[in-house]
């Protein structure tokens, strides 16, 4: 199967991973593509003007330029997502792998962790984590990384638990592989589709929570051009000045959208059951 | 088959259920030809306001409690502010003072009664200006500020009169005890201090809703015709939705819209009435001298960086704040024609004054060094009457001259907490100007030997003039003394002034009349009728 047969096959990974990479793209040449506006600049005397010309997006209510904001949004909810993604996918297969490889005190004292941080409503968990904190991206990344790893401890632990007395396992420990080199050999392997997926189809959502916990002030402060906030911020004229909210809810709507099209798309590809 | 007939079934029993539910609530409310919102023949006023410190209604113990009781018609105290800050009676009927000022024996009005009908005798008056004294230490609303903690209060319930005796020599003991803090209540009879206040007000609690408002009834006592039955107060503390309620009828009354262009569109709107009053408040932020804006330079340099006449012009803002440089409104009899501010908007200047006091930024990341450390300030605020906006907007101006900014926006319990504590450099807020319809407590602000200076600041030559004010009887002497005191405070750089806020209530058609007041303690009063 060449590349080309690959891409053409699935076309609705094509899609929407062009799309997806459009979207990075976005924020890598955001100076490029905002003709140089600086997204924390305004002038007040230009505040809540509609779009026009000069702003195409309009500008808000500190007359900055709502275009220059949306496209530097991208960088900072794109990283922000990426971040959490890769945090709670390393963290909970690492320690879902240990809990079901070794078992015993390591499993419970792992899981019982596991089971007091899913005894509460996930955001409520991130809003208390992010409140105690402070308000910050980077405090905003930690309280939903400490909410969402066991989701991937959990499932990696069950998959674990599925092979770690299959035979090939057993002839492994008695030909004298070291522990190290079984998880990383034997076990991830077996594990890293599914979690692959489970990470893929996690983008849109946890984009969504970030947004969510800046929209409700306790991720990204102001000036910060960060979506939820813009969202928040744009909602008091929700009314009078639509635009305020349009454009990053949008881009929202926009990235979700292709990051869970193309989240689904991987899994379509991966998951053992269609192959 | 049968399932399907199950299904049928089931949903003609729903939607049955839900016909009936409709046509139950369509029973419970009805529009009256007048547009009046009318519950079983009642006449029913829905006011949505901004909720204060979880809405509780203690006068002695916090300043928004004091408020809130007056606001919701809930309170009354002895006297009261007409719209031009004079005092006027309310409870009382009149006051009389000796020649040093130490003794007012205050004649009340007859025939007054609580909610709870008991009636407002003497004796029930010195207990409750009795309670404030005891409750007042241990909350924030500072009653020592109205009337002295020693002051002798006498009752003569005979003659209906109560006089009070003071160490202190007051200019004018009536405003003071036009405060919201000094209302009078029943003292003796109240149960539930936080939300159950007994007032002589046109309103009584009926119920009070964590989080969602109070259901206020007509006090059967009042002393005149109460035009509402009941009263459903709803919170909202957000400028969109009080604008959005209005437009569905969810309410017919609100107070301050915060939002231009929403409060332009009721203007422009037929439908609705914008009443605003020339504002007494003014919006500042405090600097807190005991940080690194105890550099006097830099507080200088700051006020010429930031362009307020645009702030206060500009589509965010416009309107709603009227621009200026001292702490007190141009609009109050204090002299502001006399002011001369050395620190107008000037950019170029502030950076040059900077560089000469060697503010400058030697690393090259745009953010000027002093002691070695960046300058990155704590701008604490809330929101409420647009200050975040004024903050926001004020961070911006700041980093064109190379000073950082760091918000830090919260409830306005984090804002007060945090100023109490001096846990910030720059700390705004929108403040009751003159509360006892003089400057004399406003302005203790800035004098070093108050409980109620929160900034650190100290000028020598303030104090002394303050002094000298305090012990001032004489009206016009007492101006003077505020006028030089601003133009200190101005040439200090010592506060950041947003602008001089308007207030306003805007009602819908159901209402007939209402009015904002000047003083803004008045919300909810007996003048506030629905439509014919």
């Amino acid at each position: 199967m060449n590349k080309q047969n690959f891409f053409l096959k699935n076309k609705t990974f094509t899609v929407f991973a062009i799309l997806a990479v459009c979207i990075v793209f976005t924020a890598v040449f955001a100076p490029v593509l905002s003709h140089g506006i600086n997204p924390l600049e305004g002038n007040i005397n230009d505040a809540i003007q509609p779009p026009c010309r000069a702003h195409i997006f309009g500008t808000d209510k500190m007359g900055r330029d709502i275009f220059a904001r949306v496209l530097y949004g991208a960088r900072i909810s794109l990283a922000a997502t990426f971040s959490v993604v890769l945090l709670i996918f390393t963290i909970g297969s690492f320690l879902g792998i240990i809990a079901g490889y070794f078992g015993g005190i390591a499993d419970s004292v792992i899981m019982r962790i596991s089971d007091m941080m899913i005894a509460f409503p996930g955001l409520v968990l991130a809003l208390a984590v992010a409140g105690i904190l402070g308000a910050s991206v980077k405090n905003a990344v930690i309280a939903i990384t400490l909410v969402s790893w066991t989701k991937y401890a959990r499932l990696a632990r069950s998959l674990v638990m599925k092979i770690r007395h299959q035979d090939f396992v057993a002839a492994a420990v008695v030909t004298g592989s070291r522990v190290p080199y079984i998880l990383l050999r034997y076990m991830l392997p077996n594990v890293l589709p599914t979690l692959l997926i489970t990470a893929a189809t996690d983008i849109g959502s946890m984009m969504l929570e970030l947004a969510g916990l800046s929209f409700l002030g306790f991720g990204a402060r102001a000036p910060l051009p960060e979506w939820g906030l813009m969202l928040s911020e744009g909602r008091s004229y929700m009314q009078a000045a639509p635009w305020l909210m349009v454009f990053p809810g949008l881009a929202i709507f926009a990235t979700v959208v292709v990051f869970n099209m193309l989240g689904d798309s991987v899994r379509d590809i991966l998951d053992p059951k269609e192959e | 088959m049968k399932t399907k007939v199950k299904h049928a079934v089931a949903i003609g029993l729903v939607a049955v259920a839900v016909i009936n539910s409709f046509a139950a609530c369509g029973k419970k409310d009805t529009i009256s030809s007048s547009g009046v919102s009318v519950a079983s023949s009642r006449k029913t006023l829905k006011f949505g306001c901004q909720m204060y410190s979880a809405g509780g209604l203690d006068p002695a113990l916090r300043p928004d409690w004091a408020w809130n009781s007056m606001r919701y018609g809930i309170t009354e105290s002895l006297f009261k502010f007409d719209d031009e800050m004079n005092v006027q009676p309310w409870l009382a009927e009149s006051c009389k003072v000796s020649k040093d000022h130490r003794t007012w024996t205050i004649q009340l009005k007859k025939d007054i009664k609580f909610s709870d009908g008991c009636d407002m005798t003497a004796t029930k008056v010195k207990e409750s200006l009795d309670r404030v004294k005891e409750a007042g230490p241990d909350g924030s609303a500072s009653p020592e500020n109205y009337l002295e903690y020693d002051a002798e209060i006498l009752a003569d319930d005979e003659a209906n009169t109560i006089t009070i005796k003071t160490k202190t020599a007051y200019a004018d003991l009536t405003g003071n005890l036009a405060n919201p803090v000094m209302a009078i209540v029943d003292a003796a009879h109240i149960k539930d201090w936080n939300n159950g206040v007994i007032g002589t007000g046109p309103y009584a609690v009926e119920k009070f809703k964590e989080q969602v408002g109070y259901d206020l009834s007509a006090n059967k006592h009042y002393y005149k015709e109460v035009p509402y039955d009941k009263v459903e107060l709803l919170y909202m503390d957000d400028a969109s939705a009080k604008t959005m309620a209005l437009q569905s009828g969810q309410v017919d009354l609100v107070e301050n819209i915060t939002n231009v262009a929403d409060i332009q569109k009721m203007k422009d709107d037929k439908n609705y009435t914008v009443d605003i009053a020339t504002g007494v408040r003014c919006g500042f932020s405090w600097m807190n001298a005991k940080g690194v804006l105890g550099n006097k330079t830099l507080r200088k340099a700051i006020l010429m960086a930031i362009d307020q006449e645009s702030i206060c012009k500009s589509n965010t803002i416009g309107g709603l704040y009227t621009a200026g440089c001292s702490v007190l409104p141009s609009s109050l009899d204090y002299g502001y024609d006399k002011l001369k501010n050395p620190y107008t908007y000037n950019p170029d200047k502030a950076k040059k004054l900077l560089d000469e006091a060697g503010i400058k930024d030697t690393d090259g990341n745009g953010i000027r060094e002093i002691d070695g450390k960046d300058i990155n300030l704590r701008y604490v605020s809330y929101d409420a009457r647009l200050l975040n906006d004024f903050s926001d907007a004020h961070t911006q101006y700041l980093k064109e001259i190379g000073i950082g900014v760091t918000a830090e926006y919260g409830s306005s319990d984090d804002q007060w907490s945090k100023l109490a504590a001096g846990e910030y450099d720059f700390n705004n807020n929108n403040w009751m100007t003159v509360p006892t319809g003089d400057a004399e407590t406003y302005m203790s602000n800035w004098y070093s030997k108050s409980t109620a200076n929160f900034c650190g600041y100290k000028n020598e030559k303030y104090d002394a003039l303050y002094e000298a004010y305090l012990g001032e009887k004489d009206k016009d002497k007492r101006k003077d003394y505020v006028t030089k005191l601003q133009q200190i405070l101005i040439d200090d750089a010592a506060v950041l002034v947003d602008g001089y806020y308007n207030s306003s209530m805007i009602y819908s058609k159901n209402v007939g009349y209402a009015h904002i007041s000047a003083a803004d303690y008045y919300w909810l009063t007996a003048d506030i009728v629905p439509a014919e």
